[in-house]
């Protein structure tokens, strides 16, 4: 995977149960419509709790992280083919 | 579980799937920690060099590994199995015993206690393991290597001596090639012959070990699964890490024995605890590996004091061949209670390894660390073998 670590904007449903799902996102002013979270991992660094996603808009795979303690969405990464 | 972190990767990104994968270390010098049923069809094993692993299977994908994700899907997998029973017993980052005797009335036989198990992991991880159900925990483990992957596999205690009889010695855990040599000189082949050798002879050849070996070889064993929490106190506290390069100078090495101090220094003053005896650990580049250990006057955990010790063990160490791995580890364990020292300097100290711990704490390990770490970020980062979902053995990893 290339790293990227890029802050991004994401939409994302925030629905009960702590379940986050990032729908889309914005990187190099192009919209991925997100089509799969295929794993979902949670780590800390320090206080904070950062969520990650591996997604796919149907052609690349991405890692997408939320940071709990900023509220930052990062683009960690992008498999390419 | 099957293939673990392999497994993962496969699921995390679909394109892999059904794929022959390795997962290997972050490191420009790293091994296979662990392949894909797919890559195991070629003969890929653990261990291997990427090199001998292609030679293999041309058309193997190569993954870094995740240590984080490991570590959380690990700790997801050893929660849903806590919802069966309390008594769950962590053998390694990916094994597990349970002991379910208290939990048949509530969720049915053990089959459909590991059923429900392997459905639960497969739906919210995509993942396969490989259950066991024995009525000890050396059974239990042989049942669970008989089928792979995502087998369930049963030995009724009536089937015991019929299981035991042929089954090879070196199928056993807990018999490693030492071992498995020792018996072979005896003659002594599979758990049946095992079983009936003179258990005199066994003990004169292996000490108190003989008569565990003597009972291994009937399918017997009365060790109980002890979760965590009861588990024995864990009696050192270690970091090693696998070098970039073979290394000579010296300087170089006592940088890397002040990330490793830190690391371990960091770990014991979370869990509260101080060592007596500080140890050093060295491996050449030909994998000859020795250790060098200090008793001291007092217990200690404080990063410098750890780092200092260890570098007066290297001084009086004569290096032959450069180093290829470096281990610090404090042992002779206690619990230690924060208290500030009565002198000025050593007061200074403490203060200033509590500030550094708090603004670590608050922002991340290595947030605020040595001027002379600054940029080491060599090792292998690969997860230990000795990692485990809580306690003290809980690394954080990389």
């Amino acid at each position: 995977m290339q790293r990227l670590a890029e802050k991004v904007k994401v939409a994302a449903v925030f629905a009960p149960g702590c379940q986050v799902k990032p729908v889309w996102f914005e990187w190099r002013r192009q919209k991925h419509a997100i089509t799969e979270v295929s794993y979902f991992w949670t780590d800390t660094l320090g206080w904070a709790t950062r969520l990650h996603f591996a997604v796919s808009n149907g052609c690349n795979l991405f890692e997408l992280s939320f940071d709990s303690a900023t509220q930052n969405w990062t683009l960690e990464g992008i498999e390419l083919p | 579980m099957n293939a673990f972190f392999a497994s993962v990767e496969q699921q995390s990104n679909p394109e892999l799937r059904g794929k022959p994968i390795a997962v290997i270390g972050a490191a420009k010098r790293t091994v296979i920690t662990t392949c894909s049923y797919e890559a195991r069809a070629f003969g890929v094993k653990t261990g291997m060099n990427s090199w001998e692993a292609k030679k293999l299977c041309p058309q193997l994908i190569f993954v870094v590994g995740n240590n984080r994700k490991y570590a959380y899907t690990s700790k997801q997998i050893f929660a849903i199995m806590r919802e069966f029973t309390p008594l769950v017993e962590a053998f390694s980052i990916d094994e597990a015993f349970l002991d379910v005797t208290g939990s048949l009335a509530l969720f049915g036989t053990p089959e459909e206690i590991s059923n429900s198990i392997k459905a639960r992991i497969r739906e919210e991880f995509g993942l396969t393991c490989s259950v066991g159900i024995a009525p000890n925990k050396l059974l239990a483990k042989l049942a669970s290597d008989m089928q792979k992957p995502d087998g369930l596999t049963v030995i009724d205690p009536k089937h015991i001596p019929q299981v035991m009889e042929r089954l090879p010695i070196r199928d056993l855990c807990g018999i490693g090639a030492k071992t498995y040599q020792k018996l072979a000189k005896l003659g002594i082949r599979t758990c049946g012959e095992l079983g009936r050798f003179p258990i005199e002879v066994l003990t004169r050849q292996f000490g108190i070990t003989g008569e565990k070996l003597h009972r291994m070889g009937l399918g017997l064993d009365e060790t109980p699964v002890v979760p965590a929490e009861e588990a024995e106190e864990v009696k050192s506290v270690g970091h090693s890490t696998t070098l970039d390069h073979d290394i000579t100078d010296r300087e170089e090495i006592r940088r890397y024995l002040l990330q490793l101090s830190e690391m371990v220094g960091r770990r014991a003053r979370k869990y509260g605890v101080a060592g007596k005896t500080v140890t050093l650990t060295v491996r050449y580049a030909d994998f000859t590996t020795f250790d060098r250990q200090e008793s001291l006057p007092a217990h200690l955990n404080n990063s410098e004091e750890i780092y200092r010790r260890a570098v007066k063990i290297l001084e009086g160490v004569e290096l032959i061949q450069p180093v290829r791995l470096l281990g610090v580890k404090i042992s002779n364990l206690r619990q230690h209670t924060e208290q500030l020292p009565l002198f000025p300097a050593e007061r200074k100290k403490a203060l200033l390894a509590n500030a550094m711990d708090q603004v670590n704490n608050r922002f991340g390990d290595f947030s605020v660390t040595f001027g002379s770490l600054l940029g080491n970020e060599g090792g292998a980062k690969v997860i230990s073998p000795a990692w485990r979902p809580e306690g003290l053995r809980n690394v954080d990893v990389d």
